[in-house]
């Protein structure tokens, strides 16, 4: 049941893809109801699939993070009407529900552990300020891709579909503020868990040491822009080099300490 | 002399436009209203009866009557002169164009409903045409007149019959959605103006329009400064006054007459690099260009000249292009009209002019006959002259009748080009 809901939201989110990038191929841009109801349903059938689902290991995680960043598609759309943010967010999302799909979505091991509340808000945090960091870093590359049309005076598609320079930094702006306070919590959260139930951090010292960088990249970037009063294309540079460290961090650890049954 | 030929011969349009020359060209051939009694004066010294000269941002055309080519010479190297590596006509004429008669009727007509537009449809160009014409109305003479006065008829008619006019593809609207696509929402931000035409005056307005808060005008003549600030809610200030404000305002438009850039590196490029990291949207709608290039090097500067904006609202004006073929039927319905009113001009002085050759001919040889006939009475001399005034009115009548009736028909050009060169009336007219 579970592996199917995502099957669907797999679909629905491919389908949104596929509407959001199709002006990009010379194809006509989707009715507005469309390409906001497909992403709608996809999240509310995973909505479905993950209330069902023990997010422990890499398939929940990488399934929250999808629906984290698809609800914060939609919110953007709402609030600060960056539909061009779907040509991120919605290929990133129907690429993590795919390997989320591929990595198992139905959790072997640790059930019980997972349904302490401490453990589901340290997931659900988690992957709420790592998909806020994700949007800052789409915010903050779309801004990049339409600073760089002004500036050199090109109307093409990018200049059309994507939002104001102004808009963008609103959006990384708050991603940013936003996102790290959640990773943050998230991580102490996971920290009090450790110390609480599980007796120890059951952490390996590269794990701590390079989560430690990607917190300080991450807190640098949130700083520039909040006490150095950083905007534009200064600000946005640094939330792209906050994201790449949590990436390279990510894919550091995976590569060095691989482990299917956590996320990090 | 009579007819066409009294008239200088045909219509001509020669120029360039923005699909045949590229800005800084233009930049070059635009001239100022100052400079187009002197311009129309070397061509009419070349041998055009009467000139227009049409120049904006995106042509320099003159309109012409004239019978040879010396006046279209003239007119390339009048161009060419500014052209800084060709001073001979050949340099200009490469960026240029020549419709001849109907097709230069066509032209026209079709420049002032904006068909020919960069922006199609955009109505300020109904507005250059009327001030073309009016700043060359001593030289214009009475069919260019009458082109003109036709032309802007024509703009109101496709204008209000054809939807080629709906929305808004202005370069000051496209001025309105770059700014945009920087800041989002415009309301609140500020704005300075440079220059106080009506350029300026419509680009203000369409920023006003969204909220935008014109806070100074500034410009050389401190009237027309005024007016436009008191109707906006700005101050007027002097140009030199102007240069301290680009450090906190948002938007600068600028629309000056200068014939040179105003906003230099040295003026403001200080100042602009102390505003930190806010950007600046500058629209340059001047041509000759306002404001000089190399401001655009500074990071949050966004600079877009007259061409950028127009290719922006080209974009807008896709729509408009489904009411093309509307528009154009009627233009080619209004050249038919014209058409017809040109080739009736010549039709009653040519008819007058021939029967007067066919009467002159006559008497000669009637003189000559009777010279030989000496011996017949008063009243026979009388009969002959009678039968030869009878036999001319014959011989004429098909013709005339014919000639009248093609100039009803707008066909009346071709047929007198054609009995002026059968009857040896040409060229000029009378030998």
């Amino acid at each position: 049941m579970i592996l199917t809901l995502h099957l669907v939201a797999l679909a629905l989110y491919g389908l949104a893809t596929a509407l959001a990038l199709a002006p990009f191929m010379g194809f006509r841009a989707a009715p507005r109801v469309l390409t906001i109801a497909l992403p709608c349903g996809g999240a509310a059938v995973q909505v479905v699939a993950i209330s069902q689902l023990t997010p422990v290991g890499l398939g929940p995680a990488l399934s929250m993070l999808a629906l984290c960043l698809v609800l914060l598609q939609l919110a953007s759309e709402r609030l600060v009407r960056g539909s061009a943010v779907s040509f991120f967010t919605a290929p990133l999302a129907t690429g993590l529900v795919g390997l989320a799909i591929l990595s198992g979505v139905t959790p072997d091991a640790e059930a019980a552990v997972a349904r302490n509340a401490w453990f589901v808000l340290h997931v659900a945090l988690s992957a709420l300020g790592l998909a806020l960091m994700a949007l800052a870093f789409i915010a903050a590359a779309l801004y990049l891709l339409q600073f760089r049309e002004l500036k050199a005076r090109r109307f093409g598609q990018v200049f059309q579909l994507f939002p104001p320079l102004e808009r963008l930094d609103q959006l990384n702006r708050f991603a940013l503020v936003a996102g790290f306070p959640a990773l943050t919590l998230g991580v102490v959260l996971a920290l009090g868990y450790g110390a609480q139930f599980a007796g120890d951090l059951h952490a390996a010292k590269a794990q701590i040491v390079w989560g430690l960088f990607t917190w300080v990249v991450l807190g640098w970037a949130v700083w520039v822009r909040v006490v150095r009063h950083w905007t534009g294309r200064r600000a946005a540079l640094a939330s792209i080099a906050g994201f790449s460290a949590v990436l390279l961090v990510y894919v550091a650890l995976k590569l060095t300490q691989p482990g299917a049954e956590r996320f990090l | 002399m009579t007819g066409h030929a009294e008239m200088g011969g045909g219509i001509k349009v020669v120029g360039v436009n923005h699909r045949t020359a590229p800005l800084d060209v233009r930049e070059r051939f635009a001239h100022g209203a100052h400079e187009v009694p002197g311009a129309l004066a070397r061509v009419m010294e070349a041998g055009a009866s009467g000139g227009v000269l049409l120049s904006t941002c995106n042509r320099t055309e003159f309109y012409l009557v004239s019978g040879d080519e010396p006046a279209l010479e003239a007119v390339w190297a009048l161009l060419a002169e500014r052209l800084p590596t060709a001073p001979t006509g050949a340099g200009a004429r490469e960026y240029g164009y020549i419709a001849r008669d109907r097709d230069a009727v066509r032209h026209l007509y079709r420049v002032s409903s904006g068909l020919d537009s960069m922006i199609i449809g955009e109505s300020q160009i109904q507005g250059q045409v009327r001030e073309a014409w009016e700043a060359s109305r001593a030289q214009a003479g009475p069919v260019l007149h009458r082109l003109f006065q036709t032309a802007l008829h024509v703009g109101s008619r496709v204008r209000t019959e054809t939807g080629i006019g709906r929305g808004t593809a202005s370069a000051a609207s496209a001025g309105v959605a770059v700014a945009g696509k920087i800041f989002g929402d415009l309301a609140g931000r500020s704005a300075l103006i440079l220059g106080a035409g009506d350029m300026a005056e419509l680009a203000a307005t369409c920023l006003s329009d969204e909220g935008v808060q014109i806070t100074l005008v500034a410009n050389r003549t401190h009237e027309r400064a005024r007016a436009i600030a008191e109707r906006l809610g700005g101050t007027a200030v002097t140009l030199e006054e102007a240069w301290p404000h680009f450090a906190t305002t948002d938007i600068a438009l600028c629309s000056t007459a200068a014939p040179h850039a105003v906003v230099t590196w040295e003026r403001v490029g200080a100042v602009i690099g102390a505003r930190g990291g806010r950007p600046l949207c500058i629209l340059d709608l001047a041509v000759p260009r306002d404001v000089d290039p190399a401001i655009a090097q500074l990071e949050n500067v966004f600079l877009y000249d007259v061409d950028d904006l127009q290719t922006v609202a080209a974009q807008a004006s896709v729509r408009r292009r489904d009411e093309i073929p509307a528009a154009e039927r009627i233009v080619e319905e209004e050249t038919d009209l014209f058409w017809a009113w040109y080739g009736g001009l010549g039709v009653v002085p040519t008819i007058k002019e021939l029967r007067q050759r066919m009467d002159d001919l006559r008497a000669v040889e009637l003189e000559r006959a009777l010279r030989q006939l000496g011996h017949l009475s008063p009243e026979d001399r009388a009969r002959v002259e009678q039968f030869s005034q009878a036999l001319l009115n014959k011989f004429l009548h098909h013709p005339t009748i014919a000639l009248k009736a093609a100039a009803e028909e707008g066909r009346g050009y071709g047929l007198l080009e054609a009995l002026r060169r059968l009857f040896g009336m040409e060229p000029g007219g009378k030998e």
